[in-house]
């Protein structure tokens, strides 16, 4: 007995507390169970990472008990499939442009009444007209940002500002550049770039042109960065020289304890994006939709945005505020007071082809 | 009474209710506690792997998987230079991560064994498992802040006078990629190979330097063949794992350092599971070949009869 | 092994040259952690270099942020039900492993171990395509807990067996001489004297599903779990909360393990010290 005592005493207590786990941990189930569903409704968001703030949603889910649980996306055409594979897992979705009417077209968002939401009411009034979300007297989405895709660079390395998008491709700054990895986005600017005449609607041979644009940009890519922060990241610690991105960059990176970085505007053009947030139709909690959507984009939220990520909104409240805490300068050079330029951009939207726009980009870049 | 006594002393005695057993259900009856495993596995292991065998030969038109056999869809990615050199690439990373992982672990296994007392020895091991404790993902992160221009090293260099602007080299390449794997799977290369060498007998060892062998000798030419079978299982337990790496390259690999777990990933993320499917299943063969190649090494010999 | 009478006369250099590069290799190891631990009280919010200076504030963020909780509840959720499906079914698959007259053992014995040995990306993939195209179930928890099932099992199986194996049949033998049945077998000799191996298998594959992350991100749908909240961060990039978040689970793990260490020698000694009282 004293020679298996000790086995048995070990074994014993094993036992026991394996038990005494497994039980805690399946009593615990649905306790939390019970818990999480008493507690609050959780909205799951398929979005930009600069369409909210932590401390954002855990202030709206204090005040309407409604928990926005954010899933992050880089290119439209990702998050297009995801919401068309997913049904209704997904209740917010952040689509750009002329994407959001081929959601609903494909009967997967929603429109909604826009003066159901009391915050429309801060938004610039030719933000609630745009002819291209109109459905009837509803609306497609809720309009958040805008900005166009352009050039920063770091003048202390690129001595030439570039004005052309040819002008990146120069060996010199190989491994040098920051990007998003928005395949579909990348592909329209290098239609620009090669002198396609509907960057969205590429003929077979123009796509071409684009993609040999480019296979010839590629070696000159650091990253394809997921989501913008990444980009401005790349620029602040000096391993990009050129970054690919939205308006408020330079800001940004100075922020970030970077260097100065400056804006350059290809002549060829560019893209730009206005986004929003829409209704996801199958979602199972669109009763709820306008009221966390309507608490989210409340005046003070959007102008801490703006600092934080530094291109325009469509929040003209935002915008007064702003001013009156001394940012006025800063908001007027991002152009936050002229939405209507927003409407001059080649606005991005889905492609003629779309999978052979991915493809393309995807037989460059790999991946 | 018994009746598998005399046969084998591993096997429980079968008890005989009331009735007689056909020994035909007896036998099938030994075998009931597979059937949970048999369900898990059948369904949610076998057949999806049949699956992806099957999509490989499929095609996608519009989104939709359109059952005509195929083969596209290895076509189209030998078609593509950049899909077959990341194949390659993945190849040779893979060995070299492999390769530098084993170089690192034996001289510590050696030194593991040779030179810490029995004792310490497990203390050490746990040292050495200590870090797999924290988050695999932020283990990867860690070493941006290492490798980054602004980070540890390159501030290090900066400061040594070493060099005089940061080096972009250590970070978003092959090289970052191959180190962050060693770091990842050194502990499977030194477990594995400490095991191995604590089995060897030293006195073989002791034997031969009595005999007037030098050291390097007595390693190369006794300690080495019989660790063979070790090193074999380190390498697979290395080398197969790393061929589907996503998350490293994805975090510190940039443009340059795409592996195929990455090219999977992209593919199934944008619908194309028939691409996905046969890129997924060109890795699946290579190491299944692997496997067989190498079974012996995981061959024990009938591991449960005595 | 010091009773190895190395007769080179380099014995001290050989001795020097390889404590120190052990010595390099576990710097090699920890440089990342404590580098990661350090950047958790880093003032500069960018979690890079320089220090700003030293601060608990993220710690405060990690506690107070609904999102962690979220994650942490979900993956705690998830860890559960994986212990409990690998180990029920890792332990019923040991033992005609172990013991049946199992043609072809050897091969068996491989096959299980085969979904630990092809990379987790392959597992997550295939499942996504059999759970929304063949299936059409919704992604959620329970179909990554299915997925990571599958990766945890055979060490269950692996753990257990290799206790089976060394069981002794005396003392199932001397039961069922004294008319025991099979199932009182195996409550009363079997499964107490193997517990420590079952409990062992299933506190792996707790702390495998804890950090499972290429399966979970494929079969999880909206839902969060640690992992996927860590790498969704990771690329938001910026806040040094994470670093918080990995110190704390760092932490956790390690009072985990020295608790499992401690517990049966405290418990033992209490036993011993409440028999010696009864006598």
């Amino acid at each position: 007995m004293s020679v298996t005592e000790g086995r048995l005493s070990r074994a014993d207590l094993l036992k026991v507390g394996g038990a005494g786990a497994l039980a805690l941990s399946l009593g615990a189930r649905p306790a939390l169970g019970a818990l999480s569903r008493s507690e609050a409704t959780t909205l799951n968001m398929l979005t930009w990472s600069d369409h909210y703030a932590n401390d954002q949603l855990a202030a709206v889910a204090k005040a309407t008990g409604l928990r926005g649980r954010p899933t992050l996306f880089s290119d439209n055409a990702d998050a297009y499939l995801k919401i068309k594979q997913t049904g209704s897992q997904f209740d917010v979705v952040s689509a750009d442009g002329l994407w959001v009417p081929k959601y609903v077209k494909d009967g997967l968002t929603e429109p909604f009444d826009l003066s159901e939401l009391p915050a429309s009411k801060q938004l610039y009034s030719i933000a609630r007209q745009f002819p291209f979300w109109k459905s009837g007297s509803n609306y497609m989405a809720y309009p958040f940002s805008w900005s166009t895709v352009q050039i920063y660079y770091n003048p202390k390395y690129v001595k030439t500002k570039p004005t052309s998008w040819h002008a990146i491709l120069d060996k010199k700054y190989a491994g040098k550049i920051s990007l998003e990895n928005i395949p579909t986005d990348m592909m329209a600017i290098a239609g620009r770039a090669t002198g396609a005449k509907n960057p969205y609607a590429m003929t077979t041979a123009e796509i071409s042109r684009a993609k040999e644009y480019l296979k010839g940009l590629k070696p000159n890519v650091l990253k394809l960065a997921s989501q913008n922060n990444e980009v401005v990241r790349a620029l602040a610690d000096e391993s990009a020289w050129i970054g690919i991105t939205n308006l408020g960059t330079d800001d940004r990176v100075k922020d970030a304890g970077g260097p100065t970085v400056k804006a350059a505007y290809p002549k060829e053009g560019t893209v730009g994006f206005i986004d929003s947030e829409s209704i996801v139709k199958a979602s199972k909690h669109k009763d709820v939709w306008e009221k966390f959507i309507n608490t989210m984009e409340q005046a003070p939220w959007i102008a801490k945005n703006f600092l934080t990520n530094g291109r325009p909104l469509f929040n003209e409240r935002a915008y007064k505020l702003l001013v009156n805490q001394g940012h006025g300068d800063r908001a007027r050079r991002l152009l936050y007071n002229k939405p209507q330029l927003a409407l001059k951009m080649t606005i991005k939207g889905p492609a003629g082809d779309q999978q052979a726009y991915t493809d393309a980009f995807n037989e460059v870049f790999g991946a | 009474m018994d009746q598998d006594l005399t046969t084998s002393s591993a096997a429980p005695p079968v008890d005989l209710p009331a009735g007689r057993r056909t020994s035909r259900v007896a036998g099938l009856g030994q075998y009931a506690g597979f059937i949970p495993a048999l369900i898990l596995y059948g369904v949610f292991f076998l057949v999806p792997l049949g699956l992806i065998v099957a999509y490989s030969f499929w095609t996608v038109v519009d989104y939709n998987v359109v059952h005509d056999w195929t083969l596209d869809n290895y076509h189209y990615f030998f078609s593509v230079p950049t899909y077959v050199r990341t194949m390659w690439a993945t190849l040779w990373v893979s060995f070299a991560a492999t390769a530098i992982t084993l170089l690192i672990a034996f001289p510590f296994a050696y030194w593991l064994v040779r030179y810490v007392r029995r004792s310490l020895q497990g203390f050490f091991l746990i040292l050495v498992v200590l870090p797999f404790w924290t988050s695999y993902l932020l283990r990867v992160y860690s070493w941006i802040n290492i490798l980054g221009e602004k980070g540890a090293i390159n501030r290090f260099l900066l400061w040594t006078g070493v060099i005089d602007k940061p080096a972009s080299f250590f970070l978003y390449d092959r090289p970052a990629v191959i180190l962050v794997l060693v770091y990842l799977y050194f502990p499977f290369a030194a477990l594995t190979l400490y095991a191995s060498l604590e089995r060897f007998d030293w006195n073989q060892f002791k034997a031969a330097m009595d005999l007037g062998a030098p050291p390097r000798t007595a390693i190369t030419r006794i300690m080495i063949p019989q660790m063979k079978a070790g090193i074999v299982t380190a390498v697979i337990f290395v080398f197969i794992p790393i061929l589907g790496e996503y998350l490293a390259p994805q975090l510190v690999g940039g443009a340059r350092g795409v592996m195929i777990g990455n090219l999977i990933v992209n593919f199934f993320s944008g619908a194309q599971y028939t691409r996905g499917a046969a890129a997924a299943l060109l890795i699946a063969v290579l190491i299944v070949i692997l496997l067989v190649i190498f079974r012996k090494s995981l061959d024990v010999k009938d591991p449960y009869r005595a | 092994m010091r009773d190895v009478e190395v007769v080179s006369k380099h014995a001290r250099l050989a001795r020097f040259s390889f404590g120190s590069w052990a010595v390099l290799v576990y710097v090699f190891l920890f440089a990342p952690i404590v580098l990661l631990v350090a950047f958790s009280f880093n003032a500069n919010k960018y979690g890079t270099f320089p220090f700003t200076g030293w601060t608990l504030h993220w710690y405060g963020q990690v506690f107070g942020d609904y999102q962690i909780k979220d994650a942490l509840t979900t993956t705690l959720k998830v860890a559960a039900e994986v212990t409990l499906i690998s180990t029920v079914v890792g332990t019923a698959a040991a033992f005609p492993l172990v013991r049946s007259n199992l043609p072809f053992r050897n091969g068996v014995r491989i096959g299980m171990t085969l979904p630990i040995m092809i990379p987790g990306l392959l597992i997550g993939v295939s499942l996504l395509v059999l759970m929304t195209s063949v299936f059409h179930f919704t992604l959620s928890p329970q179909t990554a807990v299915i997925g990571q099932s599958v990766y945890t099992t055979p060490f269950v199986v692996l753990l257990v067996a290799a206790r089976l194996q060394g069981f002794d049949p005396s003392l199932e033998r001397a039961a069922s001489d004294l008319g025991a049945n099979t199932v009182n077998r195996l409550r009363h000799v079997v499964l107490p004297l193997i517990m420590p191996a079952i409990f062992a298998g299933a506190l792996f594959a707790f702390t495998l599903s804890l950090d499972e992350f290429i399966i979970t991100l494929f079969l999880i749908g909206a839902h969060n779990t640690l992992p996927i909240y860590i790498y969704t961060q990771v690329k938001f990039g910026i806040t040094p909360e994470v670093n918080a978040l990995a110190s704390l689970l760092l932490a956790g793990s390690l009072v985990l393990i020295a608790v499992a260490f401690a517990l049966p020698l405290a418990v033992r000694k209490m036993r011993f010290a409440f028999r010696a009282r009864k006598a």
